[in-house]
């Protein structure tokens, strides 16, 4: 178990130890400078530790198993376990569906010893944000069941097509489950379909969870705080490296032209050829008619023209996957990253500035970065900004040479 | 007593400029890029004009390298003691002091540009110049400045590129990643074209929302300018502007650079592809036979609805 | 008949009027505004005072000869912002910056002040004749930095504020400035011995920003022009080019007039410009002079010296701070604990705050001061900048003063009947005018406005009866 615990310790745990004995005055007898680079070469040991370019499951199902039992009443987590949670949670469905723009999401609530999907495997971000506010608001009773969620969850991923990839993340508050079987016949199951199952704790360790977490793939972590909870919901946003058992194929998807009542040249052909309609996602809302959308602008399927008003979706008529391409786009970024810039010594800086975001280097600056492919030198700021958020070189795209 | 109450909510405006001596309005009248450069001086100006806070910087581009034109770096400094610097010229007409030292700076660091240019030449035939390098460029100078601002201030951020050049696939990848992140810091983009309807740069406007024009006639530049894209952002909602435009976002595919409606997508790297191909050209995954693929999937959607 | 005193709300109107260049330059004549125009610098700063939209509009009709129709202009805007457009253009007619205009159609439409436009022009591009402050062309043998001037606005504006106070440690400032104390009517005579003490204004004044300050003492100034000789559109005009200037360079004196030299040396004295000796030749301006044009939109924290207040939410307030003027300016309405070198507390209290309310300070100004002064920590984990409570509290102890509502009205008693009492009654409460009644004493209160409506109805009614 002790050796298992090594890769999991918090990040500042570990990188601000003995950050005193590190401090040294400077000639002036300041800290500054000392104090600077150590904040410096915390920032930038994440990059480092991004993993390097591997296959990774783009195509993500994820259903997300969501303790409602009386545990989730605790109050360590302010207001209730239950409301940070929920907060917490839409926080990460958006940046989930921002990151993962073809992904789905489903999510399976357990309390009273059994398990209910509350949101079927869907790729509408607003849907499940909507879901989980009226989850924080539902009751917290009895215990929950993890094997009875987790054969729910496989039941339901078990028919996805062989490239999905299929995850499971547990948000855990009680430290008991109320089972009908033996679980471990289910984790070798879920082993087998490569569902991959990470557990999040929000009380203690409990073995059960680091078994299930270990035996397919995930990553297991008990909270300390809100903020650590945060972070290790973010965690899962990054898509994990593919599963072994996962398959690569071409997947047929629709680009749907935006079809707008003017957009032909003719007005008289534009209006027959776009009447009046209504989207294909609004239809089954009865109760709220006046969210119907009758009108001529939408998404128009190419296979067989249903029309959407939003997307992505899959087409109701003919199951095809109906994307843009920005959505697509979006994800390229995990896939090409920038690699990450040479630390340079300041002193071999000839710059007198950050190439990116024209700052000039001061004495605090220890080290400057510079990029392998284009020898640019960039700030620490800009060092993180690209490779955190911008996932493009400056140096490279705005100079021909390295086209 | 309330002056508190209202934020105070300071721009901060990048302006992108192709410099691209061939695009197209240049070739028969090289002497228009003077007018397109006037124009935007005199943009910056007026946008530094509005409030006392704003700010504005200028970054050009060419087909060869994109680099800053104006930034605070070449803000007027007062540097004790070495103000026989070509800075420290006495102002000699009516024009407010720092007006004046943009127009110089911009047109000093223009002329060295361009100078390069001519020193890198090069074949190019497509007219593509890096903006996706200057929007990067511009976006951690935006980060920065971010940064930078007190606790309290409020900063909002915008670009604004002006293009006379048709193309953007090559740099595809860069354009998305830089609207991507513009989108995520709330930063709209604008567009100004002078010549095509781009594709590419209007699904970047609609993604941030943003604003894109293709000006009928440059003579009018000045006005288009002053009317459309100096309203910051939150204003703009109160004024009449012209509707955003509708944005196809058809995807081309990766092989053949075609428009497509529908295509297949490789599962592990998400290119685009218009048939089927065994193996993935971006990831060099081998795919599966779509004979076997096809039925299969059917069925177990038919599987999934039951 | 009852009739209440007059005491509506005395201290709301005392809380004086600090104007900004708007409300200013309302008051001056069309003709005194057209000379001021005739300074590219003053268009400039007029301008960034105008409305936001009002903004756009101009720059839309700068370079455009002809009038715009108004129809066409009230089109710019989105209609369920007509509102907005009707305040823009009162405002932009009312500084006339534009003027109405006929078009040849007969349509009515605006054309902007030729004056205004030709200088606002000739500021964003150029030409015409120069400024009259030059930058200096030879360099400072003894050139000053940012900080330096910095710290010498806000040595010499403090020393103002200190001499308000009366603490008596730094040197004292001029006749003409205590003068202008007076005038302000920030201070007045001690009836005792003449000598000058503050005044419920004058504590408002302190607790407001120095930005806010920096206006309203030039604000004062300028009523006073005349008696030192000067010329107001003169100074004005200097005033607005020095707030267009740029901090850390120096500029020269040569050219300016005899008049404008002696301004400069009032300038001076406040801490608006930097002279190292008066015959130099040469001045900086410093951040408090660039601050007037921009008045209220200037960024909190920026000339103010970065915040030194914290306040919790058990009362305390820390004040961070080693200068006297900061830890008296807290002591208006704290009462003071401890003082370290760096460090002061205190604690806001019922009676501190109800001492401070007695002298004239408002609730919202305290808060506001409290706000403004917040130390940055407490600024990055806002909003709110301050504690809630502390803040409905503060407002709670100044309701507590104001427990009386005083309304003028009009007393009716000595009916002869139940009935009677009723039906006037009920008259008055359908028209809204009743205050107060009582059933049992047969009494009510009307208003003032209702009353010849009532009694009108009670003759009609008493006839009718008849």
């Amino acid at each position: 178990m002790a050796d298992e615990e090594d890769g999991n310790e918090y990040r500042w745990e570990t990188g601000y130890e003995k950050t005193w004995e590190a401090i040294k005055e400077d000639d002036d007898g300041m800290l500054e400078a000392s104090v600077a680079e150590i904040i410096q070469r915390a920032k930038r040991k994440r990059q480092a530790e991004r993993r390097p370019n591997t296959r990774l499951g783009m195509m993500r199902h994820l259903y997300i198993i969501l303790d409602s039992s009386e545990a989730m009443t605790d109050q360590d987590l302010k207001p209730t376990r239950q409301l940070c949670t929920a907060k917490l949670l839409e926080g990460f469905v958006e940046e989930y569906f921002d990151q993962n723009p073809i992904s789905q999401m489903g999510i399976i609530v357990t309390r009273n010893k059994r398990a209910e999907l509350v949101c079927e495997l869907a790729g509408n971000g607003r849907k499940h944000v909507d879901i989980i506010k009226q989850i924080s608001q539902g009751p917290c009773a009895g215990e929950p069941s993890l094997q009875n969620s987790l054969e729910l969850a496989l039941s339901s991923l078990r028919l996805l097509p062989g490239h999905a990839s299929r995850e499971v993340l547990v948000v855990m508050g009680s430290l008991t489950t109320c089972d009908p079987h033996d679980i471990n016949v289910t984790i070798q199951k879920l082993k087998a379909e490569g569902v991959r199952c990470s557990v999040i704790g929000l009380a203690a360790e409990v073995k059960v969870c680091r078994q299930l977490s270990k035996e397919t793939g995930g990553l297991y972590s008990v909270i300390l705080d809100d903020c650590h909870f945060r972070d290790l919901l973010l965690q899962q946003v990054e898509p994990p490296p593919a599963a072994r058992t996962q398959d690569c194929s071409l997947v047929r998807m629709g680009f749907p032209h935006h079809s707008n009542g003017t957009e032909s040249s003719d007005a008289s052909s534009a209006s027959s050829n776009n009447p009046m309609s209504f989207c294909m996602c609004h239809l089954d809302v009865e109760s709220k008619v006046d969210s119907t959308k009758l009108g001529a602008a939408g998404h128009l399927c190419p296979q067989c023209g249903s029309k959407y008003c939003e997307l992505p979706v899959e087409c109701r008529a003919c199951g095809l996957t109906l994307v843009s391409a920005p959505h697509l786009a979006r994800s390229y970024h995990h896939l090409f990253p920038v690699d990450n810039f040479l630390e340079i010594d300041a002193k071999e800086n000839q710059q007198p500035r950050c190439f990116g975001c024209r700052r000039k280097f001061v004495e605090l600056d220890k080290h400057a970065y510079k990029c392998g492919a284009c020898s640019q030198i960039f700030c620490l700021d800009c060092d993180i900004f690209v490779h955190d958020t911008l996932h493009s070189c400056p140096g490279c795209t705005s100079s021909a040479k390295n086209h | 007593m309330a002056a508190m109450a209202d934020e105070v909510e300071t721009s901060l405006l990048v302006i992108v400029v192709d410099l691209h001596t061939r695009q197209r309005y240049l070739r028969d009248q090289p002497s228009l890029l003077m007018h397109v450069l006037d124009s935007v001086i005199t943009l910056a100006n007026m946008h530094l004009m509005l409030k006392t806070k704003n700010k504005v910087a200028i970054v050009g581009c060419n087909a060869s390298n994109s680099e800053f034109l104006f930034c605070d770096a070449d803000a007027i400094q007062p540097q004790p003691g070495q103000s026989g610097q070509s800075t420290a010229v006495r102002q000699s007409d009516g024009q407010y002091e720092i007006f004046a030292h943009l127009e110089t700076t911009v047109k000093q660091n223009i002329k060295d540009f361009m100078q390069d240019e001519q020193s890198t030449f090069f074949e190019d035939k497509d007219c593509e110049s890096l903006i996706a390098g200057a929007l990067t460029l511009a976006l951690c100078y935006i980060n920065r400045i971010n940064k930078e601002k007190s606790a309290g201030e409020n900063l909002n951020s915008r670009l604004l590129i002006l293009t006379g050049c048709a193309g953007g696939a090559s740099q595809h990848m860069a354009y998305m990643n830089v609207f991507f992140t513009a989108q995520k810091q709330n930063i709209v983009m604008d567009v100004c074209s002078l010549e095509y309807e781009l594709g590419l740069l209007q699904q970047g406007c609609d993604i941030t929302g943003g604003l894109f024009l293709k000006i009928p006639q440059l003579q009018g530049l000045l006005q288009y300018l002053l009317w459309v894209f100096l309203p910051e952002p939150p204003i703009r909602k109160k004024l009449v502007l012209p509707p955003p435009a509708r944005v196809d976002y058809r995807a081309a595919c990766f092989c053949h650079r075609t428009l497509i409606d529908i295509g297949f997508v490789c599962s592990i790297c998400l290119s685009i592809f218009c048939k089927f191909s065994p193996i993935c050209t971006t990831c060099n995954t081998v795919f599966k036979p779509p004979g076997s693929l096809l039925p299969k999937k059917k069925k177990k959607q038919i599987k999934n609805v039951c | 008949m009852a009739e209440a005193g007059k005491v509506a709300k005395q201290p709301q109107s005392r809380t004086f009027q600090c104007k900004n260049l708007h409300d200013y330059l309302k008051t001056l004549p069309g003709s005194t505004l057209d000379k001021l125009y005739n300074h590219p610098t003053t268009c400039l700063a007029v301008y960034r005072e105008l409305p936001e939209i009002g903004r756009h509009y101009v720059i839309r009709i700068l370079f455009v000869e002809q009038p715009v129709p108004q129809a066409v202009v009230a089109s710019w805007l989105a209609q369920e912002h007509s509102k907005e457009h009707t305040e823009v253009i009162k405002v932009l007619s009312e500084l006339r910056v534009w003027q109405e205009a006929a078009i040849p159609g007969g349509l009515p439409g605006w054309i902007l002040n030729p004056i205004f436009k030709k200088n606002c022009r000739m500021a964003l591009l150029g030409g015409g004749k120069a400024n009259c402050i030059h930058s200096q062309l030879d360099a400072d043998s003894k050139p000053r930095d940012i900080p330096f001037l910095d710290q010498y606005a806000t040595e010499r504006w403090e020393c103002v504020l200190h001499y308000m106070v009366g603490s008596q440690q730094q040197e004292g400032i001029s006749a003409d400035a205590v003068r202008l104390l007076l005038h302000a009517r920030l201070m007045k005579r001690d009836e005792d011995d003449g000598s000058p003490v503050i005044t419920r204004e004058g504590f408002q004044f302190l607790l407001m920003d120095t930005a806010q300050q920096v206006w309203h003492f030039i604000l004062q100034y300028l009523d006073t022009v005349h008696e030192h000789n000067l010329d107001l559109v003169e100074c004005l005009t200097f005033l607005f080019q020095l707030s267009f200037s740029t901090l850390g360079k120096d500029y020269t004196t040569q050219g300016m007039s005899e008049a404008m030299l002696k301004f400069l040396q009032h300038l001076r004295e406040f801490g608006l410009v930097y002279q190292r000796k008066r015959k130099g030749g040469r001045f900086y301006p410093t951040r408090l002079a660039l601050n007037i044009a921009a008045g209220r939109t200037s960024a909190p924290g920026d000339m103010e010296h970065l915040g030194y207040i914290v306040v919790e939410t058990n009362y305390r307030v820390y004040a961070y701070t080693d200068s006297n003027l900061q830890v008296a300016l807290v002591a208006l309405f704290c009462e003071m604990m401890y003082r370290f070198p760096n460090l002061s507390v205190g604690i806001l209290t019922r009676d501190s705050v109800r001492q401070a309310l007695r002298s004239g300070i408002t609730a919202e100004q305290m808060i506001n001061f409290l706000r403004l002064h917040a130390h940055p920590r407490m600024i990055a984990q806002a909003p709110p900048v301050l504690p809630p409570t502390v803040v409905d509290q503060i407002k709670l102890w100044e309701n507590e003063r104001d427990r009386f509502n005083f309304s003028e009205g009009v007393l009716y008693s000595q009916f002869l009947s139940q009935q009677d009492f009723q039906v006037l009654r009920d008259h008055a409460q359908e028209k809204g005018v009743l205050i107060w009644q009582n059933e049992r004493t047969r009494t009510m209160v009307v208003t003032k406005g209702g009353h010849d409506d009532v009694k009108r109805f009670w003759k009609r009614y008493n006839r009718g009866n008849d």
